[in-house]
């Protein structure tokens, strides 16, 4: 088996009695542009504090190129790191700024003017070499932080929401950049991000944080159709959960019964903290197709309220004992014409595409 | 670091409609008990005994006075450096320290700052000298074997004005220190920068203003300090206010007093000039 490029081994991280980080291990392969998507506190950028070497884990190892990073000073790590919030030196310009890992390594002043000018051009900088930092945009500081973790060709590149301070607009922007860049320089990029669109639109794949641990790890479509824990299935994507009873389980495939009676066949079922009767049922608002006449199969809702939203139509309906589920439509949807408030209807699914999480 | 209280960008506006006059007690008691005397003291050195700049001439051209001159410029330079030197890094420390021990800290710096002038040197006096506690300490832990002299010469001033002078080297360096964001000094060591280099390249460039604002400060108070150098120094190195006072007290010689004092007075302006041109806080960077 060949070795991983970086590796991350059962790392834990304790302050006092609070654990940060509980059991992370993950491999990454060269190239790979690595997203640790989770909620604040959910230990994602203590990880990524751990690999830049700010902190020491209490447990594991971390290995790169088969080789221990830990005893390795951050300032010998040579790893590239964008942060949060704006770090370029005040006090010096822009290309200087960027030329500053490579006059720490005492590169010739040619070989660091090539350098410092390729490296703004990556970034679509060009000319801004004399200016500033404080005359710049947020967006233009993070291009240039970008320009100054990148110029030393680091092996990985760690990114600690580096967009979060940014507008919307401007965050998507910017994101295209990343993936250009990751693209043509084909460096290892580990990404935190409490912002799952970010996460998916970036990575190759995704680490879903969740209290200290990684609940799954996988591509986005990984993990927006089979979510291993009822968290991953509410943090990628829209989801509505309804309560079901398991009346039997056959290799992970449930008969479960619904409110209102309703009950369904070939649900895969994932084992969770409570291994009891009751499951919390997950359902996609777009896979939910909604119709006025009764069906034998479907749940019976009452329609709260319809929300058009452009290319599609929010539903939000309640079922019988109260809990409420949202359906997308799409603009044009025949059972549009004919509901309105406090209207009955029949929401309808293909079980084999709903999760249920004990 | 100080920051002027005006929002408008420092360009206040003073309305003339009646609001002058609840100034103009204030500014009477400084024109008559301040400006004035100053003023009196100064027209002195060029009148008296004669009119004209022999005053001047005689202060600048005695070697005896160039060397009191030298010794002023000799401590002052001295007192900055060392208080820079002590201060810069307990500045640093009560900057990451948690607040309420920076505080703590802070409270005993400040305390020391209100407890009279004339007490603290004389403590100093009591501390240094030969039969003093740091003398006996080294002497009994066999270190030294004749006591050092710690008084009445460049040590002793030197320890008692730095002393004094330290808070004032403190105080606007905290400021500056903390505005500094950690994670800029995180992202220079992933750069590659080691302690010493994320020390010389980037804290002590982002620090400068606030210390280039307590050095000169100190510079400039310690340059007409008084009292500690004619208590803790020598006769061999005598300051400008010592000369000043000498002139006015002993000599009763008030033209030479107030030339003496005019030229102290100019080099302060002439300093505070330059602080205010390259490090003036108000004005963006």
């Amino acid at each position: 088996m060949t070795e991983p490029f970086l590796s991350i081994r059962s790392i834990r991280k304790t302050y006092g009695q609070v654990t940060a980080v509980k059991n992370v291990t993950m491999d990454v392969a060269e190239g790979e542009f690595m997203t640790f998507l989770g909620p604040s506190g959910s230990g994602k950028s203590t990880t990524l504090y751990i690999l830049a070497g700010f902190q020491d884990p209490t447990d594991g190892d971390i290995l790169l190129k088969g080789q221990s990073l830990l005893s390795t000073p951050s300032h010998k790590r040579n790893i590239g790191m964008v942060f949060q919030r704006y770090t370029l030196f005040p006090h010096l310009s822009v290309g200087e700024n960027v030329a500053f890992p490579l006059r720490i390594r005492r590169a010739s002043q040619v070989e660091i003017a090539e350098r410092v000018k390729k490296a703004l051009k990556l970034v679509r900088l060009e000319g801004f070499e004399e200016r500033k930092p404080a005359l710049m945009s947020g967006g233009q500081q993070q291009r240039v932080a970008l320009a100054r973790a990148l110029i030393y060709n680091p092996p990985v590149l760690l990114m600690d929401e580096p967009l979060s301070a940014l507008d919307k607009k401007l965050r998507e922007e910017i994101q295209f950049e990343i993936r250009r860049i990751h693209q043509e320089t084909g460096v290892t990029i580990l990404y935190v991000t409490h912002d799952q669109e970010e996460a998916l639109r970036l990575s190759d794949r995704i680490a879903v944080f969740s209290e200290g641990e990684i609940d799954q790890i996988g591509t986005g479509q990984e993990l927006y159709a089979n979510p291993a824990t009822h968290f991953v299935a509410g943090f990628i994507g829209d989801s509505n959960f309804i309560n079901a009873e398991v009346l039997s389980n056959e290799g992970g495939q449930a008969r479960l019964s619904l409110s209102g009676g309703t009950v369904i066949d070939g649900v895969p079922v994932h084992a969770g903290k409570s291994g009891g009767k009751s499951v919390l049922l997950l359902l996609r608002p777009e896979r939910l197709s909604l119709s006025t006449r009764p069906l034998d199969s479907g749940l019976v809702v009452t329609i709260n309220d319809i929300t058009f939203l452009g290319n599609n139509i929010e539903v939000t309906t309640h079922t019988g004992n109260g809990e409420s589920l949202s359906v997308r439509l799409p603009f044009g949807h025949e059972a549009i014409s004919s509901i309105s408030r406090g209207d009955k209807a029949w929401l309808s699914f293909e079980p084999k595409s709903t999760h249920a999480f004990a | 670091m100080v920051m002027s209280a005006t929002t408008d960008g420092g360009q206040r506006t003073l309305r003339r409609d009646g609001s002058f006059g609840y100034v103009a007690p204030g500014l009477l008691l400084i024109v008559f008990f301040f400006v004035v005397p100053v003023l009196m003291l100064l027209m002195r050195s060029v009148l008296e005994p004669a009119p004209g700049l022999q005053n001047y001439v005689e202060l600048l051209g005695s070697t005896t006075y160039l060397r009191v001159f030298m010794n002023t410029f000799i401590v002052a330079g001295l007192v900055t450096v060392v208080s820079v030197l002590i201060g810069y890094p307990v500045a640093w420390l009560l900057a990451i320290m948690p607040d309420r021990w920076s505080r703590l800290v802070l409270a005993i710096i400040i305390l020391s700052m209100w407890t009279n002038l004339l007490a603290r040197t004389y403590a100093w006096m009591v501390l240094l000298q030969r039969t003093g506690v740091i003398n006996k300490t080294l002497l009994s832990l066999g270190i030294i074997d004749k006591p050092l002299s710690l008084v009445n010469n460049l040590v002793g001033v030197t320890i008692g004005m730095t002393y004094i002078m330290l808070p004032f080297v403190i105080l606007p360096l905290i400021g500056v220190l903390k505005s500094i964001d950690p994670a800029i000094l995180r992202a220079a060591a992933l750069c590659g920068a080691n302690k010493r280099q994320c020390f010389a390249r980037v804290l002590l460039p982002l620090s400068l203003p606030g210390l280039a604002a307590g050095a000169l400060m100190v510079f400039v108070m310690s340059l007409g300090y008084y009292v500690t150098p004619a208590l803790l120094g020598g006769t061999s190195n005598m300051m400008l206010a010592e000369l000043v006072a000498q002139f006015v007290q002993s000599l009763v010689n008030w033209g030479m007093g107030g030339a003496a004092a005019l030229v102290l007075l100019i080099v302060t302006l002439v300093l505070y000039a330059i602080q205010l041109k390259f490090f003036n806080p108000n004005r963006a960077r």
